[in-house]
C-alpha cells in the first residue's frame, strides 16, 4: 500500500509516497511539486546579471549561489584567455562570508528543524527553541553584512574579487559578533568550551556538557538513531576552499573526483510529477553535505563516530553539529588572517569580450553547489544548476536507490521522516 | 520714452562690444571706445562691468545662452532627429551670416586666448547653456534610437567642430556660395555619421 | 464582583491581555527569503508575542499546510509572498483558492516582497501569467485588484525585517498605514535609497568609482546604482543593523521598484554619456547644467583615497 506524506518545512515541500511492508518502509520515492525556471530566466541575459539572479534560487543559501555564480564566470574567463586575477584578500572574504553562511543555515536547522523532529519522534512536549536557532543565526548574518552589504540576498562578489573594501572597523566587528555567536553556542548548545569540544576524541565525550547538543545525543540514542538512516557509505566533496578540498570516499577510502564526472538524470515518481533530478557521480549515488566534509577532514571524533556508528542519521546529525564549531572556530582564525591593504578587486577584462563556458563549485550548507555557465559575447547563452539536495534527496526506481531512499528502507513511517530530515533538504534549491 | 533697463543697458553694450571685437580686434578694443560706442562715460560703463576681462566673460555666457535658447527651442519640436540637425545647422548658419560678430568671437576671441578667460571660465562652466542643450538633443537622439550611441565628446565634436569650421571658412571668404547652400548638404553629412548603426 | 476590581479590569489591563493578531502566511512562487530575512529582525521573540500564528512555512504555528489548505479558518492579516501564479498548487491544493478565501475575510493583506508586489524575478518563471497581487510591474492588474484597499505593499527584494515589524506594529496598535501610489508605506518608502548613502559626497562632486572595490567614488554613473530612483529606506535603516549594499560598493538594483530586475545590472545605461536616468523629480535640463558645472571642478581631496595604507605605514 502506497501512502503519501506531504514534508513541508524544507524551503518548500515534497511528497514522499511510501510502499509499506509490516508497517515498515519497503520503497519510497519522492516528488518536488514546484518548479520557477531560473536556469531558462537566465538565458538572453547578461552574464554579470547572474550574480543577482542566482542567489534567488534559495534564500537560506543564496550566498553560496552568488559564489557559484562568480566563479562559473571566472572560470570562462579563463577559458576564454582572459584569467582574472584574486587578491588573498578577496578569496578569504569571499570565504569568510560563505563559512558564515553556512553556520546561520546550521543553526537553524538544529533549532528549527532537528529539535521540534526529535521532540515528535519521542512523542515529548520540549519547550520551543525555535527563536534561539534565528537569534544565532542573525550574528552570522549581521558578520556577512558588515562585508557584502545585506544578507539575504547580497551581489557584493563579482569577477576580479569583491565591491567591498573594508577596514579593521569592520573585521573587528565581525570578529566581536563571532565571539558573541560562540560564546552563545557554547553556552546554549555545547555545554562546554568550543576548543574543549572540538578536542572529544569519542563519541562518549558528547554526553559531557549539559547543554542542547547533549539531550540530542541522549535522544538519538534513545530513538535507535545510531544504527537506522545509513546510506551507502560514500561521499563527495567538490567545492574548492581554504576549509575543504575535492574528495571522493568510499567508507574511509580516499579517491580522487572530477566535476566531468557529475550528471543528472530524470528523477523516478510514477505517483506524482516531479520537477528534480537525481545527481550521480560517474552513475552512482554518493551522499554530499557536512558528513561528506568532516570524513574528508579526518577529524578523530569524526573517524570514532563513524568506526562505531557509520553513515547513521546519528553521524549525519553530529557531522553537521559538529561542522558548526569546526567553522566557527575557521572563521575567526580566516578573518584574523585578512589584509585589509590588498586590492579588494583587480578589473578584468570587459565581459563582452568573453565567449566560453566556464564551471563554479562551492560547498554550500548542504553540499556541492554546480554552477555551469555558457556566455557569447558577455551574454549567457546557457546556465545549468546542480544544487546539493539533488544528490541527497533523488527519488530513483528500486535497482539503485539513492541516499534518502536507502536510510529510509527497513523504519517506520516516523522515523524514515526523521531520517529524511536529517539530510537537511531544501526543496527551492532541488527544482530551481 | 519708456526707461530702458539696466538689464536692456547691458544687452545694448555687450553687442556693441561684440561688434567693436569683430572691426577692430580684441586687444585694440578698449573701454573707452566701447563706452563712446554706445554713448555713456567710462565712469558708467564701469557700473556695468568693472573690468575688460569680465566683460569678455559676460560675452562668451551671452552667446552661449543666445544659441543654448535657439537650440531649446527646436529640441522641444515634434519633429524627428534629423529635422532637428536641419534646424540647428539652419539657426547656426544663419546666425554666422546676420549676426557675424557673435561666431567671430567666439572663434577668434574665446577659443584663441584662453588666458583672458583664466580660472572663471574653467572647462565648458560658460557655455553650459549651450552644451547642455547639445546634450539634450543626442540624449533623446539615442533614446528614440536615431542616433548612435557613443561617448558624448565623439559626436560634440563631430557636431560643432565641423559648423565651426564651416563658419571659419566664411568669415575667409574661401567659401565659393553663401552658407545657406551648404545647409543641407552638411545637415545629411552629420546625421548620415551620427545615426544609429543597426 | 466588587467595584475596585471592575475598574481594575477594565482601566489597568495588561496589553497582553488583548487579542493577538491572528496571522496566516502563505506563498506563491518564491525563493523564501523574505522569511529568513525576517528571522533576522532583533526584536522578533516581542512581535511574535502579540502575534497569533495561525501558519508560517517554518515557524511554529497552529495549524499545518495539510490544515491550512482546508480552508476552514480565518485571520486578521494575510500575508503573501512570492510570485502569483493562478496555477500554482500547494499541497494539492490551488495558491489562487487558498488566497482568494483567505483574502476575503482578513482585514489587511500584505504583499510581502517584489514578487508579490510587482511580479518581480519570478514574474519570469511564467511571464504570461505571473504577477504580483495588485500590480503587474506597473500596471494595475492581479488576483486582488477587486479588494485593493485591504493591500500593502511591501516591495524589496527581500525586504528588510523592520519594514515588516512596522507594519505590522502599525496594524498592532491600530493606526493608519499611508502607502503612495504604489501602495507602499510612506513611511518606509518615501526616502531613496541614496539618502544616506556614505558616497554621497563624491555624488555632489561627480567623482565616479573607478571599477569595483573602492570605499571612494559615486556608482551612479558607471556602475548601474540605481539609489537615485528607487523609493527605499535601505541608507536610513541599516541592513542586519550594520550595512548596506552601497556602503560595500555593490550599486543599488532598485529592488523596491515594479521594474526590477532591469538588465545589464552592474553598468548604467548612458545616451552619448549622459545617464538616461537622472534622480527622481530633478529635470534632464537642470541635472545636465549642474553636473556641467560640478564636472568641471577638480576637489582634490576628494580625488585621492581617503585612508592611504600605503604611505602611512
Amino acid at each position: 500500500m502506497i501512502t503519501k506524506q506531504l514534508i513541508d518545512q524544507i524551503e518548500g515541500e515534497a511528497s514522499v509516497y511510501f510502499d509499506m511492508k509490516n508497517e515498515k518502509v519497503s520503497f519510497s520515492t519522492i516528488a518536488f511539486p514546484h518548479f520557477r525556471g531560473i536556469e531558462n530566466i537566465l538565458k538572453g541575459k547578461d552574464a554579470l546579471d547572474a550574480l543577482v539572479i542566482t542567489p534567488r534560487v534559495c534564500g537560506i543559501c543564496g550566498h553560496a549561489h552568488l559564489l557559484a555564480s562568480v566563479r562559473a564566470i571566472e572560470d570562462a574567463y579563463k577559458n576564454a584567455g582572459y584569467e582574472v586575477q584574486l587578491s588573498t584578500k578577496a578569496k578569504k572574504i569571499r570565504e569568510f562570508t560563505l563559512v558564515m553562511e553556512i553556520i546561520q543555515n546550521h543553526l537553524k536547522w538544529v533549532y528549527m528543524v532537528l529539535m521540534p523532529e526529535l521532540s515528535k519522534l519521542r512523542n515529548s512536549d520540549e519547550e520551543s527553541r525555535v527563536l534561539k536557532g534565528a537569534y544565532g543565526a542573525s550574528l552570522a548574518t549581521k558578520a556577512i553584512a558588515l562585508l557584502g552589504g545585506q544578507w539575504p540576498h547580497s551581489s557584493y562578489m563579482i569577477p576580479g574579487g569583491i565591491t567591498s573594501d573594508p577596514t579593521y572597523i569592520e573585521i573587528l566587528q565581525a570578529q566581536s559578533l563571532l565571539k558573541d555567536l560562540i560564546q552563545f553556542f557554547e553556552k546554549e548548545s555545547l555545554g562546554v568550551n568550543l576548543d574543549d569540544f572540538l578536542a572529544y576524541k569519542t563519541s562518549k565525550d558528547l554526553s559531557s556538557g549539559k547543554a542542547d547538543v547533549s539531550k540530542i545525543v541522549e535522544y538519538l540514542l534513545e530513538l535507535g538513531m545510531q544504527e537506522k538512516g545509513l546510506a551507502y557509505d560514500r561521499f563527495v566533496v567538490l567545492g574548492s576552499h581554504l576549509f575543504t578540498k575535492p574528495i571522493r570516499m568510499k567508507q574511509t577510502r580516499p579517491f580522487s573526483v572530477d566535476v566531468k564526472h557529475v550528471s543528472t538524470v530524470k528523477s523516478y515518481s510514477p505517483n506524482e510529477k516531479t520537477y528534480a533530478r537525481n545527481a550521480m557521480y560517474k552513475d552512482d549515488y554518493y551522499e554530499v553535505g557536512s558528513l561528506s566534509r568532516m570524513m574528508s577532514l579526518q577529524i578523530p571524533l569524526i573517524k570514532n563516530i563513524h568506526r562505531r556508528y557509520k553513515d547513521s542519521a546519528y553521524s549525519r546529525v553530529l557531522a553537521r553539529i559538529y561542522e558548526l564549531a569546526h567553522l566557527m572556530k575557521y572563521a575567526n582564525e580566516l578573518l584574523s588572517s585578512v589584509s585589509i591593504t590588498e586590492n579588494s578587486y583587480n578589473k578584468p577584462a570587459p565581459i563582452e569580450k568573453i565567449t566560453a563556458s566556464g564551471v563554479g563549485i562551492v560547498e554550500a550548507p548542504r553540499g556541492p553547489l554546480i554552477h555551469k555557465i555558457t556566455i557569447e559575447k558577455g551574454m549567457i547563452k546557457n546556465y545549468e544548476i546542480i544544487t546539493p539536495t539533488q544528490w541527497n534527496i533523488g527519488s530513483s526506481s528500486k535497482n539503485k536507490l539513492t541516499p534518502v531512499q536507502k536510510t529510509m528502507l527497513g523504519n517506520t513511517k516516523n522515523e524514515a521522516l526523521f531520517i529524511f530530515r536529517t539530510f537537511d533538504v531544501c526543496s527551492v534549491c532541488t527544482t530551481h | 520714452m519708456a526707461r530702458i533697463t539696466k538689464e536692456e543697458r547691458k544687452s545694448i553694450i555687450v553687442l556693441s562690444a561684440l561688434k567693436l571685437f569683430s572691426q577692430k580686434g580684441f586687444y585694440t578694443t578698449t573701454i573707452p571706445d566701447i563706452a563712446k560706442n554706445v554713448g555713456m562715460s567710462v565712469g558708467s560703463f564701469y557700473n556695468y562691468f568693472t573690468s575688460k576681462d569680465l566683460l569678455a566673460k559676460e560675452l562668451v555666457l551671452f552667446i552661449s545662452e543666445y544659441l543654448g535658447k535657439r537650440i531649446r527651442k527646436i529640441n522641444e519640436e515634434d519633429i524627428s532627429t534629423e529635422e532637428k540637425i536641419s534646424k540647428i545647422v539652419s539657426m547656426y548658419f544663419d546666425m554666422v551670416e546676420e549676426k557675424p560678430e557673435m561666431i567671430e568671437y567666439f572663434l577668434r576671441v574665446y577659443l584663441s586666448n584662453r588666458e583672458i578667460f583664466g580660472e572663471e571660465c574653467k572647462g565648458m562652466i560658460c557655455v553650459s547653456s549651450f552644451v547642455t542643450e547639445m546634450m539634450i538633443f543626442f540624449d533623446e537622439g539615442v533614446e528614440c534610437g536615431k542616433l548612435h550611441n557613443q561617448d558624448f565628446f565623439s559626436a560634440f565634436g563631430l557636431f560643432m567642430g565641423y559648423l565651426g569650421g564651416m563658419a571659419f571658412l566664411h568669415g575667409e571668404e574661401i567659401l565659393p556660395e553663401s552658407l545657406n547652400e551648404y545647409k543641407k548638404n552638411i545637415s545629411e553629412n552629420i546625421f548620415n555619421a551620427l545615426k544609429s548603426r543597426n | 464582583m466588587n467595584i475596585k476590581k471592575i475598574f481594575l479590569k477594565t482601566f489597568l489591563m495588561p496589553l497582553n491581555l488583548e487579542t493577538k493578531l491572528r496571522l496566516i502566511w502563505i506563498q506563491g512562487v518564491t525563493c523564501n527569503a523574505n522569511i529568513h530575512s525576517f528571522l533576522n529582525l532583533p526584536s522578533l521573540p516581542s512581535l511574535l508575542s502579540n502575534i497569533d500564528m495561525v501558519y508560517h512555512p517554518s515557524l511554529e504555528c497552529s495549524y499545518t499546510l495539510e490544515e491550512i489548505t482546508l480552508l476552514e479558518t480565518s485571520c486578521d492579516v494575510l500575508i503573501f509572498e512570492g510570485a502569483y501564479d493562478p496555477l500554482l498548487k500547494r499541497n494539492d491544493v490551488l495558491v489562487k483558492d487558498i488566497l482568494e478565501y483567505y483574502s476575503k475575510n482578513t482585514k489587511y493583506v500584505i504583499a510581502l516582497g517584489s514578487c508579490a508586489s510587482f511580479g518581480g524575478i519570478f514574474k519570469a518563471s511564467a511571464p504570461e501569467r505571473n504577477s504580483g497581487l495588485i500590480f503587474n510591474e506597473k500596471e494595475e492588474y492581479g488576483p486582488l485588484l477587486d479588494s485593493k484597499t485591504k493591500v500593502i505593499n511591501l516591495s524589496g527584494c527581500p525586504i528588510h525585517p523592520e519594514w515588516l515589524s512596522y507594519t505590522l506594529n502599525m496594524i498592532i496598535s491600530k493606526r493608519e498605514v499611508l502607502l503612495d501610489k504604489l501602495h507602499r508605506p510612506l513611511e518606509l518608502y518615501s526616502n531613496l535609497a541614496h539618502h544616506g548613502c556614505t558616497r554621497n559626497e563624491y555624488f555632489e562632486w561627480k567623482i565616479d568609482t573607478k571599477g569595483f572595490g573602492e570605499k571612494e567614488g559615486c556608482m551612479f554613473y558607471e556602475q548601474g546604482c540605481r539609489g537615485p530612483v528607487t523609493h527605499a529606506s535601505c541608507n536610513k535603516i541599516l541592513w542586519n543593523e550594520v550595512s548596506s549594499k552601497t556602503r560595500v560598493g555593490t550599486p543599488c538594483f532598485g529592488c523596491t521598484e515594479p521594474d526590477f530586475p532591469r538588465s545589464n545590472l552592474y553598468s548604467t545605461k548612458t545616451n552619448m554619456s549622459i545617464p538616461q536616468e537622472v534622480p527622481l523629480g530633478v529635470p534632464k535640463r537642470a541635472y545636465l547644467t549642474v553636473t556641467g558645472i560640478t564636472k568641471t571642478f577638480s576637489i582634490k581631496r576628494l580625488e585621492g583615497k581617503l585612508i592611504d595604507y600605503k604611505t602611512t605605514d
